[in-house]
């Protein structure tokens, strides 16, 4: 009789997942097998396809533009998972405070991720144009260097008098104690400003017209384009994963920072010992989902290599590499060498996902 | 009375089955209500008669994508838009009916003999051309009179040309003379006009001296102060920058009418041939067309073909062209009264419409063999690597080259 119940509840259960087992075995099984066999065959969508062994995997090594759409998507994606999974954990310390109004922080500092990466990419090619507003910042930065130069030398001679003051009436202030730089600073700026007033300093005439996006120009290896990408994307995935990082500082015992305040341990071991390992299964879900959404790049691409004028050898990734073998435009569909690219991608995303969490972060904490 | 009710349904039920039903497709967009006008006022009532109905299914999106995933999975409809650059790779996977059958000699033979010639592929006809574009030079008359310049004519060569935009520029000074882009869709016709190939007989791609020269005077304007890179003014195409007053001259075919219409309404501007070649004297340009060509897995072919001849007809494209609305395929209408009405866009759609003709000089349709996108890329990325000053003209056009070689199999 318990048995009978047992074998119900399973079949309940069947029952109640079926819809998404079906879809599964439709568009996921089904889609994959049908994938994999055409990796392996010359196939065009309409002549049947024919098997051409491991073929089309030996092309794809042999071509410039799927070895440089593998070099840009490793490299992006491991760019801007660690530069998210950085800057979302200071966000969400920062975020997690006992302040006043923090909960209107939070919610402005949520807004970029509820941006689709159409508008993004669309802001991303205003920001970027040869007159638009990243050059015409680093324009006026560069013009004014002078005074930001002065700024910064009189800053540097206000707190340093200050502090010296304060020391020699025996008061143990660090060099930048916040209370006397509050002074400082605009002391500073009132001394930068009349400076400039009589002409000891003036602007510059300086232009910079960098063309950001239609070029293959490269820094640290990467493209203008891509750069630019990056820091969209960083930009706008950083809220996300700060949502779930200060869902994992809230999980953290208070007690244990109140017997480290005890014990008098600095902010660093804190953070280090207490916070990082603490959040450790959170850490592993926003690395491996960085990673798995990284490795997919596709969108900005098509974007800021239409209307963004970004030559394709500056932009392509992997993804956007088996889009454009599936319909080239112009050109028969490619759909063979398509699907092992496709399938390769796949293999790639299991194996950094895997290799991450054997020598990376982990579930359960620091591997080795 | 039961009887009754059963005649009357078999009899609607024998009324649905006299009507044949023939589905067509082309691209959305603005396009949808030009051919429901179109079926609604000249097609439809002449098809009433034979008993064909015909169902319109435009599509919004991809519309390639569409296309080559219908007809792959069987649900293609009976009449579909080709481009012409795709159309290689399309006819060459049998999907398409060859439509030597159903059209005579004589009834081909009043379509503009260039048009019908890209449409036919391995000797046989793939599509009948519904209409097509070429490139035509507008300009900006209040700008050019503002500057005190003369308006670029038919007899301008690359160099008048050029010394017209340089004066614009330099007496107007946030008005660029021409905004450039990096597309070979725009500077393929200066390559034409020197006599250079695009293909040879072995069907590879040499950028030979001739092809330079074009390229030197194109990737040059901007430096010698006649036009600016189409990019730096925020725009992507040359009508962009023009609507806006951004630049004198575009570089643009009929299409530029409908926007201008929108975008610009009150702009005055006028329309001439591409300059010509100092050195051979001619000009070239490009034929952009679109066929309506018939799904080869069709089940009713025959009334297919009679609603394909009512959508090409001489009523049909008389109709789109006094709208305004497509250059007409037809030599007939060559000499329509519509091309001789004052306005600026008769005279766009007129300078269009011989464009391709002898007046247009050498003309080459807009398509590449099979390759499409593939072959154009790196002529492109030369352009721009030359037009934003980081690559010289040697280095760029021996990358483009080696890119090309690795395309065509050239060693």
């Amino acid at each position: 009789m318990r048995l009978k119940a047992r074998t119900l509840e399973a079949l309940y259960a069947l029952f109640l997942l079926l819809p998404f087992l079906f879809t599964l075995l439709v568009f996921f099984l089904y889609a994959f097998l049908r994938a994999a066999y055409f990796s392996f065959t010359d196939y065009d969508l309409f002549s049947p396809p024919r098997f051409v062994g491991v073929e089309n995997y030996l092309r794809l090594f042999r071509e410039p533009l799927f070895l440089t759409a593998l070099k840009h998507t490793l490299a992006y994606s491991l760019v801007v998972t660690a530069l998210q999974t950085l800057f979302a954990l200071l966000l969400a310390i920062a975020l997690n405070r006992p302040l006043k109004g923090i909960t209107a922080f939070r919610t402005v500092y949520y807004l970029p991720s509820v941006i689709s990466t159409a508008a993004a990419s669309l802001l991303l090619l205003w920001l970027f144009q040869r007159t638009g507003l990243v050059n015409q910042g680093l324009s006026f930065l560069l013009a004014h260097l002078p005074h930001l130069l002065a700024l910064g030398l009189l800053f540097l001679a206000f707190q340093g008098a200050q502090v010296a003051w304060a020391r020699r009436r025996g008061e143990r202030v660090a060099f930048f104690d916040p209370a006397l730089a509050l002074l400082s600073l605009p002391l500073a700026l009132l001394a930068t400003y009349a400076l400039g007033l009589f002409g000891v300093i003036g602007a510059q005439e300086v232009r910079v017209e960098i063309p950001w996006l239609p070029t293959t120009a490269k820094f640290l290896g990467i493209p203008y384009p891509l750069w630019a990408i990056i820091l969209m994307n960083t930009y706008t995935t950083i809220p996300t994963f700060m949502v779930l990082f200060l869902a994992g500082l809230k999980g953290i015992p208070q007690s244990l920072y109140e017997a480290a305040a005890l014990d008098g341990a600095s902010p660093w071991i804190t953070f280090s010992r207490i916070t990082v390992p603490l959040l450790r299964p959170v850490l592993f879900l926003v690395v491996t989902m960085g990673l798995i959404g990284t490795l997919q790049l596709f969108d900005q691409v098509l974007f800021v290599g239409g209307s963004g004028g970004a030559p394709l050898e500056a932009t392509i990734t992997l993804a956007y590499y088996v889009y454009g073998n599936v319909f080239p435009s112009g050109a028969a569909p490619r759909v063979g060498l398509a699907s092992a690219a496709a399938l390769f991608l796949a293999g790639l995303t299991l194996l950094v996902v895997l290799l991450q969490r054997r020598f990376g972060v982990s579930e359960r904490g620091w591997a080795g | 009375m039961r009887k009754a009710v059963w005649i009357l349904l078999a009899l609607s039920g024998l009324g649905a089955l006299a009507q044949t039903q023939v589905r067509i497709s082309g691209w959305g967009g603005t396009d949808i209500a030009i051919v429901n006008g179109l079926l609604k006022e000249v097609v439809q009532p002449k098809l009433d008669k034979e008993g064909i109905r015909v169902v319109y299914e435009p599509i919004e999106g991809d519309y390639t994508q569409w296309l080559f995933n219908a007809l792959s999975a069987g649900t293609a409809p009976d009449l579909f838009y080709v481009d012409i650059f795709w159309s290689e790779s399309l006819f060459a996977t049998g999907k398409v009916e060859p439509l030597d059958r159903y059209f005579s000699k004589q009834e081909v033979a009043e379509f503009l003999p260039n048009l019908v010639q890209t449409f036919t592929y391995g000797g046989k006809l793939y599509g009948i051309p519904k209409d097509f574009n070429t490139l035509a030079l507008e300009y900006n008359k209040d700008l050019f009179d503002e500057a005190g310049v003369k308006y670029p004519d038919q007899q301008d060569t690359w160099e008048t040309f050029e010394a017209k935009l340089r004066q614009v520029q330099s007496k107007l000074k946030d008005v660029a003379g021409l905004c450039v882009v990096a597309d070979f869709a725009r500077f393929g016709p200066f390559a034409f006009a020197t006599g250079w190939k695009p293909f040879d007989e072995k069907g590879q791609t040499v950028l030979d001296q001739n092809f330079r020269r074009a390229f030197e005077w194109y990737t040059g304007l901007v430096r010698r102060g006649a036009a600016r890179f189409a990019q730096d003014l925020g725009e992507g195409w040359t009508g962009g920058c023009f609507g806006g007053e951004k630049a004198a001259v575009a570089l643009e075919g009929a299409w530029i009418a409908g926007f201008l219409r929108d975008k610009a309404p009150n702009l005055k501007y006028g329309t001439t041939f591409l300059p010509l070649d100092p050195v051979t004297r001619k000009r070239g340009n490009f034929v952009f067309t679109v066929s309506w060509s018939m799904n080869a897995a069709s089940k009713n072919k025959e009334a297919a073909a009679k609603v394909l001849k009512a959508l090409t007809s001489p009523e049909a494209q008389q109709w789109v062209l006094e709208r305004g609305l497509a250059i007409p395929s037809r030599k007939a209408l060559a000499n329509n009264p519509y091309f001789q009405r004052p306005g600026k866009e008769p005279a766009l759609n007129r300078i269009v419409f011989q464009g391709s003709s002898a007046q247009g000089g050498v003309v080459y349709p807009f398509k590449f063999r099979g390759y499409g996108g593939d072959w154009m890329r790196p002529i492109n990325d030369a352009l721009l690597a030359v037009i934003t000053g980081q690559k010289g003209v040697d280095q760029a056009l021996k990358d483009a080259q080696a890119a090309l070689d690795r395309l065509t199999g050239r060693k």
